[in-house]
């Protein structure tokens, strides 16, 4: 399968499609980091709303190949199987990629000094979570499920936008709690709830990814 | 390889394409595909390549290593053809040693150092064809491989067809343009309707009868024989 992850993230990133998620991620972190504040709450709100330059990232790169050429590889794979799960765990790579710019960039351009080693670990922690959210969304968005681009951008960004209003009312913390992550870290109290929050998160994108492995079997 | 009971639709509401197939695939046999536009012969290929499961009922014993070339390669990625199936031998786990041999028995080799979205159609066919033999299959699946190949690889195409089949390789190929008709001892499959008929390649066994008839006359009978539909050769 490890040959079949570099062929998609080859083709990836000699495509030009890498450049409008690495722009957007350019773009939301100089506004992140504009005016200054404490590390942990400025990890925590890029990791938040990252999300949804995750999902960009993972549907780009999942779009990158023309359909005929999945077809190819899942005969060259061995199985249908290998290709779906190639792509995701290339789609992955690439949002880990995005998430370290993310941890390391506003070490360099904002806070001037190493944040202590446990906000550093949340902020890490946290962005993870928001690349779990963001490829299993993207991958739900992508062209073999949804193949028209229209309804594939409303699903994602409108997806993306449910999620993060759904998190502020009573039932945000049984979904995606992205509001709440934000707000417990703002109160200081994010350390009681990063449990919840990590289980709700994991579960929602593991659900995702499972939706879009089952929906795959028969949108080659 | 078997495929019992398939029933074929890609959503649970639409339509069926394929229905209540039942096919059985032997070693070493040849198997030309034929049926109108939109019959349904691509899905039966994808079926039997493993890229999408049957809706309903089963298919047993695939071989192991599948080789399948679409009937348009796609052009659109960025690599140049030997960094293409350099990647494609890479994923199959084989040496791309094969890739200078395909690429020499198609007449390939000058396309090698081409950027793919460089390729004409005939070209990327052969890159197709070289792609899905970079592992000799146990199953070769080739959806219309004859659209815009030269003569001299439309030539050759049924001499490797024929050596895989040799090997015990089990060769499916969809041919619109009939030109494996003649292939000795072809299965013929007709996709219509959402079902395939088969028509098995034992073809009656065939004798010489030498008749003998004066000079005079040969044109007259050998009209005759050519009405009744004989074959008929002279020799003096």
């Amino acid at each position: 399968m490890i040959p079949l992850v570099r062929f998609k993230l080859a083709a990836y990133t000699r495509s030009h499609r890498l450049l409008q998620p690495v722009i957007a991620l350019f773009a939301m972190l100089a506004i992140f980091y504009s005016s200054p504040g404490p590390a942990l709450e400025g990890y925590s709100d890029s990791a938040a709303l990252l999300i949804v330059v995750f999902a960009w990232a993972a549907r780009s790169l999942l779009d990158t190949e023309p359909p005929t050429q999945r077809l190819i590889s899942m005969t060259a794979a061995g199985n249908p199987g290998r290709e779906v799960t190639s792509g995701l765990v290339a789609a992955f790579a690439v949002n880990l990629g995005l998430a370290a710019v993310a941890i390391v960039a506003p070490l360099i351009i904002r806070f001037g000094v190493l944040p202590a080693p446990g906000d550093l670990a949340r902020g890490v922690g946290l962005h993870l979570l928001g690349v779990c959210v963001g490829t299993a969304l993207g991958a739900l968005a992508s062209a073999p499920i949804l193949p028209s681009p229209a309804t594939s951008l409303v699903a994602l960004f409108g997806g993306y936008t449910a999620m993060l209003l759904l998190s502020l009312t009573p039932i945000g913390s049984f979904l995606v709690p992205i509001m709440p992550w934000m707000r417990a870290t703002n109160s200081g109290r994010l350390d009681e709830v990063l449990l919840p929050i990590a289980t709700a998160t994991l579960l929602w994108s593991a659900a995702g990814v499972l939706a879009y492995l089952r929906l795959r079997r028969s949108r080659p | 390889m078997r495929l019992s009971k398939v029933f074929f639709r890609y959503s649970r509401r639409g339509p069926w394409v394929l229905r209540d197939i039942d096919l059985t695939l032997r070693p070493g046999s040849v198997i030309e595909v034929t049926g109108k536009n939109g019959a349904g012969k691509s899905t039966l290929l994808r079926l039997l390549a493993g890229i999408v499961p049957p809706s309903k009922g089963t298919v047993a014993q695939r071989p192991r290593v599948v080789g399948y070339a679409p009937d348009v390669f796609p052009i659109g990625q960025p690599f140049t053809v030997t960094a293409y199936l350099t990647h494609m031998a890479e994923i199959r786990g084989v040496s791309p040693a094969a890739i200078g041999r395909l690429a020499d028995r198609l007449e390939a080799t000058h396309l090698l150092e081409q950027p793919l979205g460089d390729l004409s159609k005939g070209s990327a066919q052969k890159i197709g064809l070289i792609q899905s033999l970079l592992d000799p299959p146990d199953l070769l699946i080739l959806d219309e491989p004859f659209a815009g190949l030269d003569a001299h690889t439309r030539g050759e195409l049924p001499a490797m067809i024929g050596e895989i089949a040799a090997n015990g390789g089990t060769v499916v190929v969809s041919d619109h343009q009939n030109q494996l008709e003649n292939f000795p001892g072809a299965d013929h499959w007709l996709v219509a309707g959402g079902t395939v008929t088969t028509q098995a390649g034992e073809r009656p066994k065939q004798v010489v009868i030498e008749v003998l008839v004066d000079a005079a006359e040969a044109d007259e009978v050998e009209q005759k024989l050519h009405a009744d539909g004989y074959t008929t050769r002279r020799a003096l």
